[in-house]
């Protein structure tokens, strides 16, 4: 399989790849690991005749407790013990994205901006265009729900909700200056799985900053997926919490590969604060989460059970991060 | 910047210096362009590992990595990791305890174990079989290469 | 041929044998056939078929055949001979003419400088389709359809093979049976999923002749069937077939796609390579069928089986393929390692839009078998006897016939049991592991080697293995024998090696290059060893013959008083009087230079008198009984299998480490089509053509496998030996099934297992008020 032929450019500077950006506006992709935009271009999918390599970019590099670079591969995070300790989800998270050797090459900026999945959009040129193709790509139907004018194409990055519930932000640069949000932020809930980010048009992600609060919390990534290699996850579920003596002082939850955006649900956790989070409020809130989440069927594992499992998975969380849980 | 297209690294401890197009992947460039076919090519979308080669001596999918982005680094690939003559302790115990069957996944286990022992000289049979779980074989059922991966531990 | 006894000592047999192309595969030097280069080679690519079902109106490549640096395109017209593994169901065509069967199907074919001038050609081809129903569900073509698939459908259906058997009575039986089971299982397709991808290069020369390297497992089918639709005879073709990255069946049918790479090739003068994707090689499937079986068991009060009476439905997908015999397998080898004396069974195989089923691994005896080891294990508890005792109580004897008249020699099925009951501690487990726990026994039966050969009339060897020596003592060994990684090189060298009791290291075993290697059928129904390994012995002892002549004449001792020693022939007795290998070889070689011998194999005749009588016949079988542990979680319904214990019976293990490879690869297939392969399907399109979201177990997934090797030496096998490749993947999956039965009480009768289905399994139990274990 080969690529199409693109021009690819290598700016050393987040300057310059602003530049760079505003130049190709509207016909380039930014270029971490590749790992996932590498497989889709191979595949034809949604190409654009520039690629900005963000390699060189020395402001992108390197990670710290509180700092992340966006360039940060996986790997390393998964190399520094006191990072991983620091932080129970994200170590969590990082160790069941993909594969070792994917997390090798992949980067922490590629995670958060994944490209949503579907079984009818990644796939070869042939398969989708003997289909008809569909609105994420070359077409103008949707085949996971045809009545629907949207795209449910599913977020399937398992590091999003992890850093959510820690807080974490992210500090982007584009066309119009800094700033920095939270990372639910970066995702449209209001969108679909085609406008799936918040980023305005040549946007680009410096790294991700995590609040000293977060070290204190107690947290856990839980993901379910078919084999415990390569899959994607087909539901993640982050929670984090701090408590004093047996009071809830800050919870947080977010539930990511279940539909076109990862979400928190502070609805749920901030009735819970000021008391113990007892069995009985657990199974509550697991099964409220589970009563809002819409999977579709456009992933391995059929979307009933998906939904049913987005409760047990919350309960498992929420209680693994209970003061003296194991596990 | 000089010509963007003159990729310049060292491969197989060797200096390389190509004129290669920006969509050249790796794996394309070595098999292909150098010759270099003990890289195989299993799937080309990072479901198989059968490519992996070393750049900087961290295993990656070759399949992945478009060869400019690897200039100024080191790649190491199966031919470069096999002794002039004999094989590798590593090696030795893939044939010696038969963990190679059709031996098309074998070079990319090689150099992923090869990686992890340089980093974890010891490593527990579950680090093992997390550490080769972006490598597939369909042979052997992974039993008899992580014995072989032990056993290399062993020796070295 | 001597009988093996039990205690023969051997030199390099029955131990573990290391792999002799070890070494190029670990350092990357074997040869795939995509590392082969040839000079001016161009690409090749295929146009597929965007459509499950329609006719071709037209097709203009005139706009492709313009483009610069398009060599060639073709189309369906011009090689319009159809081909197909068996002789006597000839569907397939190399490009689809006229009509198209699947979505993928092979609609025109290109040579062209690169890849991208490849494909931008295909681009320019255009087709005009007419659709036609499709027809994706075998149900849907039991009855006579509008558009049958082929027009070999049985009256109008898309039948494509009816098989209707029954021996003694089986009404009668179930009468005066007191127990009574019935089975309904539907399995998903699975495919092989090796890891070489399908590859061809075809190279056409002045001379006349055609070379083609392919990943192919049957090279003399191959090399049959390119002859038979090129047009050309087969002494000017010539099939290499370098190393093969796995087959497991996939490889075993001649593929349209080696041919039409052989036609560009002849079509450009050029040699082509084409080489597929992985969604090509989805596509391409020739796995297990899809399958719907209905099994009902009935025995006496005692457990005593008293008849079978069994019905399968099998979706073919676009071609026949092997499914004549598939559709023969899934009655025949549902029987033994049991005695059943009344046998009833209806089989259809049915034609779909779908890519075509075939060949894998444990063909035919894997989906059956999962049904009637349930089937067994339910009646085990209705009746309340063990299930190894149930099992037991019903083993066929060695030396017996069964009702369909197969010929059952050696069996050791019994000392598998007892080794597997013992080993595993089942007695202190089975029912008795806490809930979500459990314990399960699944068994095997299986061929050893097809005795039919698919394609010999007048009856020749199945195998031929020649063996040359020249002064240098080196041993070249040459048999079309495809080894595509289970070790069959190995074994052949071994066996040389081990009757003319000289170093391994002098073997070369050459490359199967049809000009130069007689020939061997392929790697295929579990044939190898048995045939190959029966030949080699004859080559080998004939070439020793030789050397202890001329060792004779050096020592002035008869050659009935010498003996072969290591790398050395002496007295008997007189170790010191003898003569070094190299000598007597040398002396040999004076009467005329290098020496040649050669051996074969053809198995005896056997099978009844009636309709398909030879279907299933082989001269020997492979036993098995396998117990798997199983922990659920019972809330998500994912589970782990920790530990299996697989006894098999192939007779004598001739390669410790290979059979070993066989049970553990075995095991990890078996496993995956119970956790999580499945070829899914929306409607006739393959949903999954990727190694991703076709779900191959990880290392993590594997258990702990412990093989009890328990099989007394085969009176006819080699040495004593018998199969390996393919039996030990049955059993694993009904082990599993009847563990997960042992741990939460639920009976699943449809695969793969996914956690969805366990959980959805335990709410029905609990819903329908039945309790297990407590829980
Ligand atoms: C076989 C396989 C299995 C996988 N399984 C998983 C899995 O289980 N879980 C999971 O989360 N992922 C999985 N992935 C996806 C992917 O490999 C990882 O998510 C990885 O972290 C992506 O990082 P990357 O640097 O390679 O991204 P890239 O492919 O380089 O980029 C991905 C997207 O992010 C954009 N982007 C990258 N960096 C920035 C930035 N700084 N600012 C703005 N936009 C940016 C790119 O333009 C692109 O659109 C899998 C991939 C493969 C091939
Ligand atoms: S959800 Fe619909 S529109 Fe979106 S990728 Fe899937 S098929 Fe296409
Ligand atoms: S070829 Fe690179 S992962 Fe398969
Ligand atoms: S040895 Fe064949 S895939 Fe691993």
């Amino acid at each position: 399989m080969h690529l199409d032929p693109f021009e690819l450019h290598r700016p050393e500077s987040v300057d310059e790849t602003l530049e760079l950006a505003r130049r190709y506006a509207g016909s380039f992709d930014y270029l971490a690991g590749g790992t996932d935009l590498l497989p889709n271009y191979k595949m034809h999918l949604n190409l654009r005749p520039h690629l900005i390599a963000l390699e060189d970019v020395g402001e992108l590099r390197g990670h710290s407790l509180d700092r992340i670079g966006a360039m940060t591969r996986l790997a390393d995070l998964e190399r520094d013990p006191e990072f991983l300790r620091s932080y129970p989800a994200i170590a969590e998270a990082v160790r069941e994205v993909a594969t070792p050797l994917v997390r090798a090459s992949g980067t922490l900026g590629g995670n958060l901006f994944l490209e949503t999945r579907c079984f009818f959009f990644n796939q070869s040129y042939f398969w989708r265009q003997s289909l008809g193709f569909c609105m994420k790509a070359d077409g103008d139907q949707c085949h996971v729900v045809p009545q629907k004018e949207k795209c449910y194409a599913t977020f399937s990055g398992d590091l999003a909700p992890a850093l959510m519930v820690l807080d974490a932000e992210a500090e982007i640069r584009g066309p119009g200056g800094a700033r920095r949000v939270p990372i639910g932020e970066l995702y449209d809930g209001a969108g679909d799985g085609i406008r799936r980010t918040r980023l305005a048009p040549g946007e680009l992600l410096v790294a991700v900053h995590l609040p000293a609060s977060a070290r204190r919390r107690r947290s856990t990534y839980r993901k379910l997926r078919v084999r415990p290699s390569f899959d994607f996850p087909e539901l993640g579920v982050a929670a984090a919490g701090r408590w004093e003596g047996d009071r809830l002082e800050e919870l947080s939850l977010a539930a990511g590969g279940l539909e076109t955006y990862p979400r928190r649900f502070d609805a749920l956790t901030s009735p819970l604060l000021g008391a113990p989070l007892t069995d009985t409020k657990i199974e509550e809130v697991a099964s409220k989460l589970r009563g809002l989440v819409r999977p579709v069927h456009n992933t391995f594992l059929a979307p009933d059970y998906r939904k049913k499992m987005a409760g047990v998975f919350t309960r498992r969380a929420l209680a693994g991060i209970r003061p003296g849980a194991t596990a | 910047m000089s010509d963007p297209t003159r990729l310049r690294l060292t491969l197989n401890g060797h200096p390389l210096d190509v004129v290669c197009p920006p969509e050249r992947i790796l794996l394309d460039l070595l098999r292909e362009d150098l010759n270099l076919t003990g890289t195989k090519r299993g799937c080309d979308l990072g479901t198989c590992g059968c490519c992996t080669v070393l750049v900087d001596r961290r295993p990656v999918l070759s399949c992945l990595t478009l060869a400019l982005l690897a200039g100024g680094r080191e790649v190491t690939t199966i031919e470069g990791v096999t002794p002039a003559s004999g094989l590798s302790p590593l090696q030795k115990a893939f044939v010696d305890l038969g963990a190679t069957q059709c031996g098309f996944c074998t070079p990319g286990f090689i150099m992923t174990a090869g990686a992890l022992l340089r980093e974890n000289p010891h490593p527990s049979r579950g680090e093992i079989a997390s550490a080769v779980a972006g490598n597939l074989c369909r042979c052997t059922g992974y039993s008899k290469i992580l014995d072989a991966i032990e056993a290399a531990s062993r020796v070295a | 041929m001597d009988a093996a006894s039990p205690d023969q000592k051997f030199r390099l047999l029955g131990g573990r044998i290391p792999y002799v192309e070890g070494p190029l595969k670990v350092s990357g030097r074997a040869e795939y056939t995509d590392d082969i280069k040839r000079s001016g080679m161009l690409v090749g690519r295929l146009l597929r078929s965007p459509h499950a079902h329609a006719r071709i109106r037209s097709v203009d490549v005139e706009a492709a055949r313009r483009l610069p640096g398009v060599f060639a395109v073709l189309t369906g017209e011009k090689y319009p001979t159809q081909f197909g593994v068996l002789p006597i169901t000839h569907d397939e065509t190399a490009i689809a003419v006229d009509r198209v069967r699947y979505i993928g199907d092979i609609v025109a074919a290109v040579a062209a400088r690169d890849e991208l001038t490849a494909e931008r050609a295909l681009a320019a081809i255009r087709i005009e389709y007419e659709v036609l129903p499709e027809y994706n569900d075998p149900r849907m073509g039991v009855q006579k359809v509008e558009f049958p698939i082929h027009s070999r459908g049985l009256n109008g259906t898309n039948i494509q093979k009816e098989v209707v058997q029954h021996f003694g009575d089986v009404d009668a039986a179930l009468g005066t049976a007191s127990h009574f089971v019935r089975v309904r299982g539907r399995f998903s397709g699975v495919t092989h999923a090796f890891t070489e991808p399908l590859v061809t290069i075809a190279e056409s020369t002045p001379d006349g002749r055609l070379t083609v390297w392919s990943a192919t497992q049957v090279p003399h089918y191959l090399h049959r069937s390119l002859s038979e639709v090129l047009g050309l005879p087969m002494h000017r073709i010539r099939v290499i077939k370098p190393e093969v990255g796995g087959g497991f069946g996939g490889k075993s049918d001649p593929l349209p796609h080696e041919i039409a790479c052989a036609a560009l090739a002849l079509e450009t003068g050029r040699p082509v390579k084409m080489l597929f994707d992985r969604e090509d090689v989805f596509l391409t499937n020739h796995g297990r069928h899809p399958t719907e079986n209905d099994v009902r068991i009935a025995t006496d009060a005692e457990g005593r089986i008293l008849a079978y009476d069994i019905e399968a439905l099998i979706d073919g997908g676009a071609w026949s393929s092997f499914g004549t015999v598939t559709t023969y397998y899934n009655g025949v080898l549902s029987m033994g390692p049991y005695r059943v004396p009344n046998f009833r069974y209806r089989g259809r195989r049915v034609y779909t839009n779908k890519p075509p089923s075939g060949a894998m691994r444990a063909h035919g005896g894997t989906n059956i078998r999962y049904s009637v080891e349930t089937a067994l294990d339910e009646l085990s508890e209705q009746l309340n006897v063990d299930p190894f005792a149930l099992r037991e109580l019903n083993a066929l004897p060695p030396n017996s016939t069964t009702i369909n008249q197969f010929r059952i020699t050696s069996t050791s099925f019994v000392k598998c049991l007892h080794a597997a009951r013992q080993r595993s501690g089942w007695d202190a487990k089975h029912r008795k592991l806490p809930y979500g726990h459990g314990i399960g026994l699944g068994c095997s039966f299986y061929i050893s080697g097809s005795n039919s050969p698919i394609h010999f009339t007048p009856k020749m060897p199945q195998c031929t293995v020649h063996l040359k020596v020249d002064m240098d003592g080196g041993i070249a060994v040459h048999c079309m024998q495809a080894d595509i990684g289970q070790g069959s090189n190995t074994l052949m060298a071994a066996i040389v090696a081990e009757v003319l009791g000289v170093d391994l290291e002098r073997m070369h075993v050459v490359r199967v290059d049809s000009d130069i290697s007689p020939i061997d059928l392929g790697s295929y129904s579990s044939r190898v060893t048995f045939m190959m390994g029966n030949a080699t012995r004859k080559a080998a002892e004939s070439l020793r013959d030789q050397l202890v002549h001329a060792a004779a004449l050096l020592t002035g001792y008869p050659p009935e008083r010498l003996e072969v020693g290591h790398e050395r022939i002496s007295v008997r007795h007189r170790p010191d009087v003898g003569v070094s290998y190299l000598e007597a070889l040398h002396k040999a070689m004076e009467r005329s230079g290098a020496l040649l011998a050669t051996g074969s194999y053809t198995s005896p005749p056997m099978g009844g008198e009636f309709k398909g009588a030879r279907a299933g016949t082989a001269p020997a079988y492979s036993f098995g009984a396998y117990v798997a542990e199983v922990i659920v979680d019972v809330e998500t319904g994912e589970y782990r299998v920790p530990k299996v214990w697989a006894a098999f019976d192939c007779g004598r293990a001739l390669n410790r480490l290979a059979v070993e490879g066989q049970i553990e690869g075995s095991i990890h297939m078996g496993l995956g089509q119970v956790m999580g392969e499945s070829m899914n399907y929306r409607g006739s399109r393959l949903l999954n053509p990727s190694l991703l979201e076709y779900k191959i177990p990880m290392p993590q997934q594997m258990p702990e496998v412990e093989c009890l090797l328990v099989g007394d030496p085969d009176p006819e096998g080699p040495f004593g030996a018998k199969e390996a490749g393919e039996g030990p993947l049955i059993a694993i999956l009904p082990a599993v099934g009847n563990a997960l039965y042992d741990a939460i009480g639920v009976r699943f009768t449809e695969l793969p297992i996914t956690p969805d289905r366990v959980v959805r399994g335990m709410e029905q139990r609990a819903a329908a008020g039945r309790t297990w274990k407590g829980a």
